[in-house]
């Protein structure tokens, strides 16, 4: 059955409110600059549970959000574009950061769950781990794995990554504006670039171009790499 | 009034352009997401001036300054995989963990490593960190 007009209505508001909600609270408190798409995720999952609204009756709200997913992936040309001088002047770093980077750690999220016992869908999906979602999840179908899964996957990637990666950059020694942006947007995709933004231009600008270069970098190998992994 | 239009216009033609990128990709049984074909093509149309960058930047930006808001709905599925989650959740997150660790490392290392001799040499006047 269809879902109804108004639990549609009722559930895109709720999801809207959420998540103009959680970039407030990203705004104001910086512990929680690197979350809200985890913060109104869980939100939203919290009060539809309590209101009674069963995850069919989302499906409607969900289709009209992500409509735009489509147009927005490929409005990530936009920003490479603006910022390609920066693509330019560092390109040999950014291109071998990014690749060796990338497949280190599919390599390593593969083998660690492995060693566990996670089964093809799971590995599949982490491996996408470190893709932008919207390509990530046309990965996931592409390779017959859960888009759900994927996209829970990359969020919590995408969080973990923007707040480890600084103090692990600090730790180790990666002061160069290009390589920390370079980190945040190939690891950490939107929540890595935003936190890259507050960091500095260029740092922000790199992460743009980094996030989009990666997803085109792992569509290109993961139908390759994937199937002979998992 | 007129602004809404001109963003409805814009987001209209970048949506015409994934779709494009999705019939090229089935049309050549290309193992891409359309998306990023479709992504490519908007890089070529801009590069090869085709297409001035002011026709479709404003739309463009707003949708990717709000990309987690059309990301989230798909994450609230989640609420449907409780069991697979609960049982698998402990590793995924040690995965993850470990592997953006060493993911970290690497980029950080390899990019920097790469690009601290070449700014040495030039000082500034090849490659000024702000050639914008």
């Amino acid at each position: 059955m269809e879902p109804s007009f108004l639990i549609t209505l009722y559930s895109l508001g709720i999801t809207i409110t959420m998540y103009a909600f959680s970039r407030m609270l990203a705004k104001e408190y910086a512990w929680l600059r690197a979350t809200p798409v985890f913060i109104s995720t869980a939100l939203i999952i919290l009060i539809l549970t309590v209101g009674g609204v069963r995850e069919q009756d989302y499906s409607q709200a969900r289709e009209i959000l992500a409509f735009l997913l489509g147009p927005a992936t490929v409005a990530l040309a936009v920003p490479i574009y603006k910022n390609r001088q920066h693509l330019y002047a560092h390109a040999v770093p950014v291109v071998l950061g990014l690749v060796t980077g990338s497949v280190a750690t599919i390599l390593v999220v593969v083998a660690v769950a492995k060693l566990f016992q996670a089964t093809p869908i799971v590995l599949l999906s982490l491996g996408l781990q470190s893709v932008t979602v919207p390509v990530a999840l046309d990965l996931a179908h592409l390779l017959k794995g859960s888009e759900t899964l994927t996209a829970g996957v990359v969020i919590i990637t995408g969080m973990l990554g923007a707040m480890l990666s600084p103090w692990l950059m600090n730790r180790i020694g990666i002061h160069h504006p290009m390589a920390r942006g370079l980190v945040l947007g190939t690891l950490a995709q939107e929540q890595g670039t935003a936190q890259a933004a507050v960091e500095g231009e260029l740092q922000g600008a790199i992460a743009a171009i980094a996030m989009g270069v990666a997803a085109v970098f792992i569509a290109l190998l993961a139908p390759v790499l994937m199937p002979t992994l998992i | 009034m007129k602004n809404m239009a001109v963003l409805s216009v814009q987001i209209l033609f970048l949506a015409l352009i994934s779709k494009l990128g999705y019939f090229v990709a089935e049309l050549l049984s290309l193992p891409l997401p359309g998306n990023v074909l479709g992504m490519l093509f908007l890089l070529v149309l801009l590069w090869s001036r085709v297409l001035p960058l002011r026709l479709i930047e404003k739309g463009s930006l707003l949708l990717v300054q709000h990309l987690a808001l059309f990301v989230i709905p798909i994450a609230v599925g989640l609420m449907n995989f409780g069991d697979p989650l609960l049982d698998n959740g402990l590793v995924m997150l040690l995965a993850l963990g470990v592997s953006l660790v060493v993911g970290i490392c690497v980029t950080g290392l390899v990019s920097q490593r790469l690009v601290k001799p070449k700014r040495e040499e030039s000082h500034g006047t090849e490659f000024p960190d702000h050639a914008v």
